[in-house]
């Protein structure tokens, strides 16, 4: 109440309430609501509507259990297949966000420090009309090369290197490079932003007391660059770690990545509040991983997402 | 049109943190007053709570004698000139200054006709339909106060709006201020930190120091009679001298120091000062005369440290005694031939151009 | 290592990394034109825009749609642009308050209030999908009529619904960070003025922020076009164009989607050339302004000499026009050797109908020969993952 009626004086009743209104709609309804129902959901059995509020809707943790333990069926003690999706899908993510760091740093730099400020123009354009482009279309444009029958095999084939395709797309190189793919510009512009606003002096007057290319690096501009790398590094674990457009696209056939698990539990199965605890078991990994990076690195949240 | 402004044991308290504490001031219709204070004295704060961005937590603000507690910015008959001008960048000069028309429905006709009113008062021929940024700082100045004057206030509330320009065009623009407050006849309120501003404007001064008034006066008296230590060192450059009364009347007094007694004016009439008290004797570098040019109440034994040309006056830096510095100030016109780091001399100044006061917190120079 | 060796070779890595971020899309762009039924560019058939257009009829007499014949392309690429026109008209007066309030707020509540605000684009964006359906599809459940129970169900509705949850997001980003720029004291201005606090929302603060607002209504509607965790799901059993990509691409991937890939390249990098080409416009134009002022202020005779920067027009065009003359060398070449047009398909067709027809007869020979293998040996795929990996599964 002390919130409204602040804010009703300093913007006057008209706009006071039209920001009210606005923050309440988007805060209460579209983010803390649907959330808590969803974790609501997860813990309980999955019913038709008809049936919600009855007898049967009671809480649970049978798809937690089922997480773990499988269904009562199955010959494993535990449910190895959910469980190794899951693991699979935070290591290879972790590699992807490292992959994408170490390949973004030399352009980032580059294009921070070293262009001319036209060519840097030009190379900055140059890097946004690819993630202009949908995340789909760019995994199909690989899929084209990566095909069983696509450009790259025909190619090896054609010239003789090769007599049978690469699959590509069967030992998941198509996926992995897919999700490195996808989020590169991610952690291009953090990393950018953070070299960018670096004092060239500092360069210089690294170089002058004698430091070497490397230690330049290790010493001035990485600590300098350090929220960036943070905020880059977060954003494509999140985004990795929560695709599903790349693997619909690239994954093969025996491929699963954890967000089309939850996917078939919610679409194929129907059995939504499965998904919901799937999707739950997603939301804690990346809150974990966003406290883990704020802790480690001592940035604040606010300079993980500017 | 014009209004006088009354504050009344007003107080503004963030937290524990006293911003302005108990102050009373009555601002007279048409006069030209200053607020002077080193920056957080709680000067700008002060102007908040006229113009109505800042509530009081104790007190009253009374314009034209009316409470204005109940009633805001927007409705006050105060404008106020910001510190940054505050013009608004996207709009051309001519609807920058016709803005508060604009927003009280006034037709456009009209709106023009004043604007043009104002653009020729402040000297901005032809500059009506250029964007603010395109002008140069004297003119952004002067959009200002025609923006401020638009709908003619009672009362205009100046918050340092010189202080981000040049030295030369802010020599100007003083002058300017001071015509042009003679010119409209409002009551003008102004803020500022700078002593020679205030004191080549006003008619009256006020002068703060940690939320507090120190002395309400005349330029002159403010200048020459100081209340206390802390305005006798903030307007204008002082000497301080500390030592003990030794003898004492209504209007005059000797103090006696480690360099020896002085003869010096003192406002006794209410009997505060008596034999044995620790004061400070303040003399002002240019009341410091060398001695061999004239007869002087007081003569003191210097030793030339340092010398600085200024170009009107030549400044001198010199030990007093083993511990202390005294500076004074000689117009160039005076032979100092003879004078030369290390000379020991003699200068003298009269008792009435010195001030004893009771001993207390000093300016602190930045 | 010397310094120059350093250069050469982060040189190298430049144009290898360019290279690998755009050779796939040249090649898919290649690909459009080829009138092979799958995306390649050897074999090469035949040049051709039929992927652009009707598509083909293969030879069993299936119709394989090209890009604007396809009925489900077209529906879905009506729905987002409805849904993005929505999704606009929520997100920017949210991210507008949202970050006005957050100015304004008390510092204490300020870090959590931010928290807040971000949170959407920190969550993966399936779950955002999925608690939004969930959600309504229990509000709708409450009552069996009305309009809860009708838009609860409806996956255009819910779409927007959850798309405004995280774009929200981006919207207020941009908007604190205009804000940041801010000037307070012209709020204060014109409320000393006399403006009522309406008066400066409308005629300070909206005008300040016009650019804002139109970047983030362009970001708003190019991240709702192109979203696909989220509205996969929350879309129910509508179509955007993303969902139906997707269950395109994961049921055999075709030409016709080339085409349309092809088609937003081409329309990204004009839309970027013009936004560049006006950038620097305004950029020149501003730097005139400058230069004016400064010299009609200063005596300083090296400023006197207005120095007008020039659009440089010639690198850019030549550019073009060497672009231009490598394309039509290409397709005279493609001309002359017949590899253009309706004779070429069709020849093309014939030579594949034979290849085919020979081919089954030989299969058909073989599948004799191995009939009692197959008949004792083990038909079942990966049985013990159940269904899960068909990828059938994936059609909407």
């Amino acid at each position: 109440m002390n919130l409204f009626s602040s804010l009703i004086k300093k913007n006057g009743p008209i706009i006071g309430t039209y920001l009210l209104i606005a923050i309440i709609f988007w805060f209460i309804f579209l983010i803390i609501i649907p959330q808590l129902y969803m974790v609501d959901l997860s813990f309980r059995p999955n019913l038709s509507p008809l049936e919600r509020g009855g007898d049967k809707d009671f809480y649970t943790l049978e798809h937690y259990k089922h997480f773990l333990f499988g269904s009562a069926g199955s010959n494993n003690y535990f449910n190895v297949v959910d469980i190794s999706v899951f693991f699979k899908t935070i290591f290879i993510s972790i590699i992807v966000t490292i992959l994408n760091l170490l390949f973004c740093y030399p352009i980032a730099f580059y294009i921070a420090k070293v262009a001319q400020p036209n060519s840097a123009r030009f190379l900055i354009i140059a890097l946004i009309i690819p993630f202009w482009i949908n995340e789909l279309l760019r995994s199909f444009a690989l899929r084209v090369l990566l095909a069983n029958e696509g450009v790259i095999n025909t190619f090896l084939t054609q010239i003789g290197l090769i007599d049978t395709g690469l699959l590509f797309i069967t030992n998941n190189v198509g996926l992995y490079s897919g999700l490195t793919y996808a989020y590169l510009l991610l952690m291009m512009f953090p990393l950018y932003n953070a070299i960018e606003s670096l004092d060239k002096n500092q360069l210089e007057a690294a170089k002058d007391l004698g430091s070497s290319t490397f230690w330049t690096h290790i010493r001035v501009v990485i600590p300098h660059a350090k929220p960036g790398i943070v905020s880059g590094c977060t954003m494509v674990f999140m985004l990795t770690v929560g695709a599903l457009a790349t693997p619909v696209v690239l994954g093969g056939p025996n491929t699963l990545w954890f967000p089309e698990l939850i996917y078939q539990w919610f679409k194929m199965s129907n059995n939504w509040s499965r998904g919901a605890a799937y999707s739950f078991l997603l939301l804690i990994i990346s809150v974990i991983f966003v406290l883990t990076m704020m802790r480690l690195f001592k940035v604040r949240i606010g300079e993980i997402i500017k | 049109m014009s209004a006088s402004v009354e504050l009344k044991n007003a107080s503004v308290t963030f937290g524990n943190f006293y911003a302005a504490k108990n102050i009373n001031v009555k601002i007279n219709g048409g006069e030209f007053f200053s607020f002077l204070g080193p920056s957080g004295c709680g000067k700008t704060t002060l102007l908040r709570a006229i113009s109505g961005f800042q509530d009081l937590s104790e007190g009253e603000v009374l314009i034209d004698g009316v409470d204005m507690s109940r009633i805001g910015p927007n409705k006050r008959p105060t404008s106020l000139i910001f510190q940054n001008l505050a013009l608004f960048p996207l709009m051309s000069v001519a609807d920058n200054i016709s803005f508060s028309l604009e927003v009280r429905g006034v037709d456009k006709k009209k709106r023009r006709s004043r604007a043009n009113e104002l653009i020729e008062l402040m000297a901005l021929d032809g500059q009506g339909e250029k964007m603010v940024h395109q002008l140069s700082g004297g003119q952004k100045q002067r959009v200002a106060i025609a923006r401020a004057l638009a709908i003619e206030p009672k009362v205009l509330l100046l918050d340092e709006p010189l202080s981000a320009l040049d030295l030369k065009l802010r020599q100007r623009m003083r002058t300017e201020l001071r015509a042009i407050q003679k010119r409209v006849n409002i009551t003008f309120i102004y803020i500022t930190h700078d002593q020679s501003e205030a004191l080549t404007m006003s008619d009256r001064i006020a002068v703060m120091n940690e939320g507090e008034i120190e002395q309400i006066g005349l330029c002159a008296d403010v200048y020459n009679k100081p209340l206390t230590p802390f305005v006798a060192t903030f307007v204008g450059e002082n000497n301080s001298i500390d030592g003990k009364l030794t003898e004492v009347s209504s209007n005059e007094a000797t103090i006696s120091t480690e360099n020896g007694s002085f003869k010096s004016c003192l406002n006794n009439s209410d009997g505060k000062y008596s034999i044995g008290d620790e004061v400070f004797l303040f003399i002002r570098p240019e009341a410091l005369e060398l001695a061999k040019n004239g007869n002087f109440d007081n003569v003191i034994d210097i030793n030339i440290d340092t010398f600085e040309f200024e170009g009107n006056i030549k400044n001198y830096f010199a030990k007093l005694g083993s511990n202390k510095k005294i500076k004074f100030s000689i117009p160039n016109s005076v032979d100092t031939s003879d004078i030369h780091s290390g000379s020991n001399i003699q200068i003298g100044f009269n008792k009435l151009n010195s001030v004893i006061l009771k001993k207390g917190q000093l300016a602190v120079d930045t | 290592m010397s310094n120059r060796l350093i250069n050469y070779s982060l040189i190298f890595y430049i144009i290898t990394f360019f290279v690998f971020l755009f050779g796939p899309l040249i090649i898919m762009s290649i690909t459009a034109f080829n009138s092979a039924d799958f995306p390649r560019i050897s074999p090469w058939d035949c040049l051709s825009f039929r992927w652009f257009n009707e598509g083909m009829v293969d030879y069993v007499g299936q119709h394989q749609a090209g890009l604007l014949t396809d009925q489900k392309l077209k529906e879905g690429f009506y729905n987002s642009i409805f849904i993005g026109f929505f999704v606009v008209l929520l997100t920017v007066p949210i991210g507008l308050a949202a970050a006005l309030v957050l100015t304004q707020i008390n510092p204490k509540l300020r870090e959590l209030f931010y928290s807040l605000s971000i949170m959407p684009v920190l969550f993966p964006g399936v779950i955002i999908g999925i608690s939004t359906v969930v959600l309504w599809n229990r509000l709708s459940g409450l009552s069996d009529e009305g309009i809860l129970s009708e838009v609860g169900r409806n996956g255009i509705f819910l779409t927007i619904l959850a798309q405004t949850c995280f774009i929200s997001t981006y919207c207020f980003l941009i908007f604190v960070a205009r804000l940041q720029r801010f000037d307070r004291s012209q709020e204060e201005a014109a409320l000393d003025l006399g403006a009522t606090q309406t008066q400066v929302f409308f005629k300070i603060l909206l005008p300040y922020l016009a650019p804002a607002i139109g970047s983030s209504a362009v970001i708003a509607f190019l991240a709702s076009f192109e979203n696909y965790n989220t509205t996969v799901f929350s879309i129910l059993s509508d179509r955007t164009l993303t969902t139906v990509i997707a269950s395109k691409v994961r049921l055999g991937i075709t030409p016709a989607i080339s085409a349309l890939a092809f088609a937003i390249i081409v329309i990204t990098v004009l839309a970027v050339i013009i936004y560049e080409f006006y950038k620097r416009r305004v950029d020149r134009l501003k730097k005139i302004e400058e230069q004016t002022l400064l010299a009609s202020q200063s005596s300083d005779s090296r400023v006197q000499k207005i120095e007008i920067p020039k659009i440089n027009f010639i690198k850019p065009l030549s550019f073009f026009i060497i672009i231009a003359i490598i394309l039509s060398i290409l397709f005279t070449q493609v001309l002359k050797n017949n590899l253009y047009g309706d004779a070429c398909i069709a020849n093309v067709e014939e030579e594949k109908k034979r290849k085919i027809e020979e081919q089954r007869k030989l299969e058909e020979e073989k599948f004799k020969l191995s009939e009692e293998d197959l008949q004792s040996g083990n038909k079942g795929g990966n049985s013990a993952f159940g269904d899960i990996f068909n990828s059938d599964l994936f059609e909407y």
